[in-house]
């Protein structure tokens, strides 16, 4: 409107002066947010308390699904497949054939284990050893015990491995064992998904406690927000500190979900190594490795950016002088 | 600078502000409005400001077409106009070098040229040693010298004051009118509502008086509420 020299000092200035004001601006904005936030310290802990407890749940069920998929992963021989020899094949060819086998690619180990030294398991192992004396002759098959190689991971190709080995004219048939893999699938499927749903939710819960937090600061302003826009400040303008409280109370809240992340691990890794021990392994948890840790963070900035933009948006606009 | 052309202001409950206004203000002219509490001072200041829109009737501020400023370009239109108000609006929290920097961020200017600019528009008040005292630290008359240097430190062709010795005392009130006048004589826009009569006979300008939302008198020569579009020009050569 008006054609004074001095007009708007941001869109006269030359255009790298004018992004530098606007970085500096921002740096200022970023600056006082952050001193107002710490000049109430317990209200700010607390905040992030609150919502740092909220991000713990998904983040720590997460943390123990990944460990979960690594004990999957990490399991000495992830499926065994027996076959089980013709009736009349003699044992010396049954050995031959197990050493044949356990030359194959993707093979980890071959056992051959003929029908005496199985029955001798049973009776040593079992209560019906007496039973079994009165046996005319021994009823169990030779059967050699194949266990793929680790890089055989998916159950598909273990099944292809199966049909294979099932085509040696000394092999009757082939049982695989991999009820215990599905199994384990499965549940680590089913907690995948509950993490996601319960992140899901303690999101939104996240975003709720936020913006509320947000929508009573900008009662707080309310004054300064209509001084603001009377002497002429933007929308962009007047939310920006509220942008910055928000991002900065999600990263105190991730900051503070880190430690108690730990916290628990730390809690429950003693009884899990007792645990582990009891089945001859030497596992422990791991905690939040670096990729894990900066998804958290980000994960609480955003958060923390997205609600105050929502109260923001919600409730500014209701905010102009009269 | 200001031309209002057949204004109404009509609210929403049917309240009647301004009834047909027409008056206008050159580039350069100094002018006090005034009339009795609810006469349509303010709700005229807010058309301005464009805080509130005319209900129908032309108003143009520095050859802008008021209605045809969108929403979002409101806060553009607004840094040309520096707004002093009765309770000086300024933010407790903050220093008095902050609430008068607070325009200049607005804009965007560098540290450099705010603190420049602050020093300059405080020197200007006479607070420059006040800088930074919060503005509970100051007095009335402090108070409203700093809203004072807030709204001419981004050197606006155009001051509005909204009854601006409201809560002054008459000594302080001349003072503060002194420094408008000050404004006015090195070429800034001034309109001044106020019902301080006695301080405004005093001083010589032109005055504008509405009474219930009619244009009651502009600058002595009568004019009526009901008043036909030759009316600003009347104004424009009167002032």
């Amino acid at each position: 409107m008006v054609e004074t020299p001095r007009s708007s000092g941001a869109r006269s200035a030359n255009p790298p002066n004018a992004v530098n004001n606007y970085f500096n601006h921002h740096t200022k904005v970023a600056k006082a947010t952050l001193r107002a936030q710490l000049k109430t310290p317990f209200s700010t802990f607390f905040t992030c308390a609150v919502i740092g407890i909220a991000l713990v749940l998904p983040t720590l069920l997460s943390v123990l699904l990944s460990n979960i998929q690594s004990v999957n992963q990490g399991w000495d021989g992830s499926a065994q497949i027996t076959l089980i020899l013709k009736q009349g094949v003699p044992s010396l060819d049954g050995g031959v054939l197990a050493d044949t086998i356990a030359k194959k690619q993707s093979i980890k180990s071959s056992k051959f284990i003929d029908n005496e030294t199985a029955l001798n398991s049973f009776k040593t192992h079992f209560e019906f050893a007496d039973a079994i004396e009165y046996l005319d002759e021994n009823p169990l098959p030779h059967v050699i015990l194949v266990r793929p190689d680790k890089s055989l991971n998916k159950i598909e190709h273990i099944e292809q491995l199966k049909e294979s080995l099932v085509k040696y004219p000394e092999v009757d048939s082939a049982m695989l064992d991999v009820a215990w893999v599905q199994r384990l699938q499965s549940i680590t499927d089913l907690l995948e998904r509950a993490v996601w749903l319960i992140a899901g939710m303690l999101s939104l819960a996240v975003v709720l406690v936020l913006g509320n937090t947000i929508r009573l600061a900008i009662e707080n302003k309310k004054e300064e927000i209509i001084v603001i826009k009377l002497v002429g400040g933007t929308n962009a303008f007047v939310q920006r500190p509220f942008l910055y409280m928000g991002i900065f109370l999600g990263f105190g809240a991730s900051l503070f979900a880190w430690f108690l992340i730990h916290w628990v691990l730390y809690m429950l890794n003693t009884p899990i190594e007792a645990l582990a021990q009891s089945y001859q392994s030497t596992f422990s948890l791991s905690g939040l490795g670096f990729e894990s840790t900066l998804f958290l963070l980000i994960l609480g900035m955003g958060l923390g950016w997205f609600s105050s933009w929502l109260a923001v948006r919600k409730h500014l606009g209701d905010i102009e002088p009269t | 600078m200001i031309n209002f052309e057949n204004v109404i202001k009509r609210y929403s409950d049917g309240h009647e502000a301004l009834n047909d206004v027409s008056f206008s203000i050159p580039r350069g002219e100094m002018a006090f409005l005034t009339g009795h509490s609810g006469a349509g001072k303010s709700t005229l200041l807010k058309l301005i400001m464009l805080m509130e829109r005319s209900t129908s009737g032309q108003i143009t501020v520095g050859e802008q077409d008021l209605s045809r400023i969108p929403k979002r370009q409101i806060p553009y239109f607004r840094r040309h106009i520096g707004v002093v108000f009765q309770n000086h609006r300024l933010l407790l929290d903050r220093t008095v070098f902050d609430n008068v920097a607070l325009p200049l961020e607005i804009a965007g200017l560098n540290p450099r040229d705010i603190g420049r600019r602050v020093r300059a528009a405080l020197d200007k008040v006479g607070l420059l040693s006040k800088e930074k005292l919060t503005p509970i630290q100051l007095s009335g008359g402090e108070q409203q010298r700093v809203g004072i240097a807030r709204a001419v430190v981004n050197k606006p062709p155009l001051l509005l004051a909204d009854e601006p010795t409201g809560n002054l005392d008459p000594e302080l009130s001349e003072e503060i009118m002194k420094l408008f006048a000050e404004f006015n004589q090195v070429g800034v826009t001034v309109l001044i509502a106020s019902h301080d009569l006695a301080l405004i006979h005093h001083m010589h300008y032109r005055v504008i008086e509405l009474s219930k939302g009619n244009l009651l008198e502009s600058n002595g020569f009568a004019s009526a509420g009901k008043s036909t579009a030759d009316q600003p020009e009347r104004s424009h050569i009167n002032g």
